[in-house]
């Protein structure tokens, strides 16, 4: 015990010997427990209380529900297949883009495809998918002349989320089939190993946490999936996010979402605890140094290459057919029954729409500033500087981003509906969502790439005379930059595509595009709901071109690519 | 470095200037805010007309009418708005027992048929909507089938999966359904269910807006749907080929209501637009804007377009709305719990 405290007393007198440190701990702290443990606290006390008593009655009452077991099960169900299928054919597609010796041009095109689905508003793939293939589709009814197929249900969810997700699966895997140096398939080669072999006993075995990984990352994005389900699952197959949404926005039971929320935490908690403890700890690192002289890769086949090429383009091709097929629903009048071109959506769009893409506009760019510098700031502390709680601090820092939007939605509608912080019907309590859900992902790449930097680089300044301040003006600052910016970017494209945390959150003052999305695609104005997506794919694609461009300006050694920033 | 830190600086002073200008909000002198439950393309001429006939603005966002209720009844402490607009009128007779709304009896309050008020001026009724059958024109020929009359032919096996119609935990359109049969089987709860149940196996997607189905429909992705007739008649003036039916059993009719929220911030404006609502004022515009509702004031005439589609419909019954309002959470739930996960 004595030398416990004794430790404790010590990084106490380390807090304050540093008093701009201890200052910007207890403030971040502050903001944690105000925006991320508060609310939670709240889901908890709501889901496990009773007039004043502690008991499960709420759990076991709302899971004798018929419609909410199955929904559970559902969940877990669809969440399995889609990390299942996600991670196979993110696989597919880092094999080949990695191994196959494609030319830049082909790696170039593989990525701007793949990277459609990840900074889509959500329901863009749903609604092309009904265009496509509904019981009027234009492949299964106009090609192929089915009259009675049935796009509700499982099979259509599971298709959309595949296409919707596996992007994170490739951009995970891609980095690490990537690091793979392939001297260490050479040597395989060298000893005589077939292709075949190789891939399974050297290939294969050093992925496989990059697998479980994305696996994991695939649940976790499928279960807090909400929009896809909401348009496609129809009536025999719920789900978990939309039955809690249904449970608050339809039967205006509050307490019966909260605990359908809390059922969903339980199995996303424990996918982000395994990702930390276990995935974290298993990455095999082959890099030794410097890597050797470029060798060939040898470790696919030429007739192979060129299935695996075609295979990919063949699934590009239907994502790039997907948002076309979008883009042609918003300048027709009916689609599916009047074809006559037309701008009367966008107009609607550029009329009606305007306050929604004002307010979109005004909460993205705050939320992206402060969500840039919040992720920095922390992601700097933890990983440069020493304070108690530092650990405590970096996990519940990515905790709201790792829970399913919906619980996150809830938990700030129960938390700031009233007195203390009564802010729910503000533009604050949507930008405060995005910041400390988003802003996670900058923290993530600040960490990295600060874990990168030699802190002999510091040092060096530092002995060559320069004070702290220099050190960190000059040194440290241009180091962060490229995080500052992935930042910033992360959180301005979620905050124009993300729905499922903020359809809770949105008022009759501060409306957010995608929220007038759904609202449009529930009173069937497709063409409209069409266009709004049209053009957040368009903002967001020209804030990618921007923020490339400065980070090409900024550009540093070992600083992460615009595409990590999306990866999970 | 400093040239650097020069962009950034002016990318930084560039973004604040832009949100700034986008900030200026456009805060008309009297602005009253109102959630709709009427779709945003009847909701905004209305409005539109309205403040043009009183310099009265409204701010307004629509929601299915639950989750619009369920906003009133959060927001019970800090009313966000003025006016809950539009909506069968169950959801409002649910809201009375929340507390959620303040009496008001307008002008023409007095010369409302007493199923168009709450007696105590809770509600004011604005309109009235019948539900009907809608179906597609050539599910029906491909089928061999007359368009339903019979609240029986919705359940025969070439339905099996072909028909959409809301969900009765997002819209007052389904409630409005499920209190039809619960009046076609004389309120004998069972054989309403048993029924339901039946119907049930005919639905391909339960929608999470009353009129949801209608496209789907019109576009022949599903053959039938049960919808208020504002709904499928609007299909129907879009050009999609569909067929308006009445079941010979009878089907109901709902009130749509308006209603000022308790503690609104602006009630003087608020008390304006449900006068102005309840009058010929705004009910003789609904044929200007082709919006098939009927009027609930006496003096204005029903659209002959729409009077013509009546004239096929023998039994349109009135839903008792006091028993809806009461029963409403409790069937349902029922709903959900027997009917959903057939």
């Amino acid at each position: 015990m004595p030398a416990f405290y004794g430790k404790l007393k010590q990084s106490f007198q380390k807090l304050t010997k540093d008093p701009a440190v201890f200052i910007s701990v207890v403030i971040i702290w502050i903001f944690l427990t105000l925006f991320i443990l508060f609310p939670l606290a709240k889901i908890l006390i709501l889901t496990f209380e009773k007039s004043g008593h502690f008991t499960f009655s709420n759990i076991t009452e709302i899971l004798s529900k018929r419609n909410h077991l199955k929904a559970f099960w559902n969940s877990l169900l669809l969440a399995t297949l889609v990390g299942i299928s996600g991670t196979t054919l993110g696989f597919f597609f880092a094999f080949t883009s990695v191994r196959a010796n494609l030319s830049r041009g082909w790696s170039k095109f593989l990525d701007a495809a793949i990277i459609l689905p990840l900074i889509s508003p959500p329901f863009t793939t749903a609604i092309a998918i009904i265009f496509s293939f509904g019981r009027r589709g234009i492949i299964t009814y106009n090609l192929l002349g089915f009259t009675r197929v049935n796009i509700y249900g499982m099979q259509s969810v599971l298709f959309a989320e595949t296409i919707t997700f596996f992007p994170i699966a490739y951009l995970t895997l891609k980095a690490i089939l990537a690091g793979i140096d392939p001297t260490v398939e050479d040597m395989a080669f060298s000893l005589g190993s077939s292709r075949g072999r190789v891939f399974k006993t050297v290939t294969l075995p050093l992925t496989v946490p990059g697998l479980a990984n994305s696996f994991l990352l695939l649940f976790a994005a499928s279960l807090a999936d909400f929009a896809t389900p909401l348009i496609l699952a129809g009536n025999k197959f719920p789900v978990l996010p939309t039955e809690a949404f249904l449970q608050i926005t339809g039967l205006f039971d509050i307490r019966g979402g909260a605990v359908l929320s809390f059922i969903l935490l339980v199995p996303a908690f424990i996918v982000f605890m395994l990702q930390r403890y276990w995935v974290a700890q298993k990455y095999y690192v082959t890099i030794t140094g410097k890597s050797g002289a470029q060798t060939e890769i040898k470790s696919v086949a030429p007739w192979a290459k060129k299935i695996f090429l075609g295979v990919c383009l063949g699934v590009c091709l239907l994502i790039l057919y997907l948002y076309l097929l979008l883009f042609y629903a918003s300048i027709v009048k009916a689609f599916g029954a009047n074809y006559e071109l037309t701008l009367k959506h966008y107009v609607v769009v550029f009329t009606e729409g305007l306050k929604a893409i004002k307010d979109t506009l005004i909460i993205a760019i705050t939320g992206m500033f402060c969500g840039g510098f919040y992720g920095v700031i922390i992601g700097y502390l933890i990983s440069k500087k020493e304070f108690i709680s530092r650990s405590f601090m970096e996990i519940v820092s990515l905790l709201n981003y790792s829970l399913p939007g919906t619980i996150v939605g809830i938990a700030y509608l129960l938390a700031f509906n009233n007195p203390p912080i009564a802010i729910t019907g503000t533009a604050l309590v949507i930008i405060a969502c995005y910041v400390f859900r988003y802003g996670a992902t900058s923290i993530r790449t600040t960490v990295a790439i600060l874990q990168q930097i030699d802190p002999s680089i510091e040092e060096a300044s530092a002995s060559l005379g320069a004070k702290s301040l220099i050190t960190f003006r000059r040194i440290t600052i241009p180091l962060v930059l490229p995080a500052l910016f992935n930042g910033l970017g992360v959180v301005f494209i979620r905050s124009m595509t993300a729905i499922s945390a903020t359809i809770f959150l949105v008022s009759i003052n501060w409306t957010l595009i995608t929220v007038r999305i759904l609202e449009k695609m529930t009173e069937l104005e497709l063409g409209v709901a069409a266009a709004f997506s049209v053009l957040v794919v368009v903002i967001v694609f020209i804030v990618i071109i921007l923020i490339n461009l400065f980070l090409r300006i900024f550009r540093q050694e070992g600083a992460a690519d615009l595409s990590n920033m999306l990866g999970g | 470095m400093k040239k650097k830190t020069t962009i950034l600086s002016f990318l930084l002073a560039l973004t604040l200037i832009f949100s700034l200008f986008l900030s200026i909000a456009c805060a008309a002198e009297q602005t009253l805010n109102a959630y709709s439950i009427w779709p945003e393309n009847w909701a905004r001429p209305m409005f539109e007309e309205f403040e043009k006939a009183t310099g009265i603005h409204v701010n307004f966002i629509r929601f299915s009418s639950g989750e619009a209720l369920a906003r009133v009844i959060a927001e019970k402490d800090n009313p966000k708005v003025d006016v809950l607009f539009g909506g069968p009128v169950a959801t409002h007779i649910a809201g009375i027992s929340e507390g959620v709304f303040e009496p008001y009896k307008p002008p023409a309050f007095d010369v409302l048929a007493d199923r168009f008020k709450d007696p105590d001026g809770y509600w004011i009724g604005i309109s009235d909507d019948p539900l009907v059958f809608m179906s597609n024109e050539d599910f029906l020929k491909e089928n061999n089938l007359q368009p339903p009359s019979s609240w029986y032919d919705i359940i025969e096996p070439a339905y099996e999966g072909m028909m959409q119609m809301a969900d009765a935990r997002t819209s007052g359109t389904a409630v409005t359904r499920i209190f039809s049969i619960l009046e076609v089987f004389d309120r004998d709860e069972e054989k309403a269910f048993d029924y339901m149940k039946k119907l049930n196996k005919s639905v391909q997607v339960y929608t999470k807006s009353g009129g949801g189905g209608t496209i789907p429909v019109g576009l022949g992705e599903a053959g039938a749907g049960i919808f208020f007739i504002v709904d499928a008649l609007k299909t129907q003036q879009e050009g999609y080929k569909v067929v308006v039916s009445f079941p010979k059993e009878g089907i109901g009719t709902s009130v749509e209501a308006i209603a000022l929220i308790k503690g609104a911030k602006n009630p003087e404006l608020g008390k304006k637009l449900i006068d102005w609502a309840a009058s010929p004022g705004m009910q003789n515009l609904l044929s200007k804007y082709k919006i098939n509702f009927i009027p609930a004031h006496p003096d204005v005439d029903i659209e002959p377009g729409l009077a013509k589609v009546l004239e096929g419909a023998a039994n349109v019954f009135p839903i008792d709305s006091k028993f809806a309002g009461e029963n409403r959470k409790r069937i349902v739930d029922k709903w959900i719990e027997e009917v959903l996960p057939q």
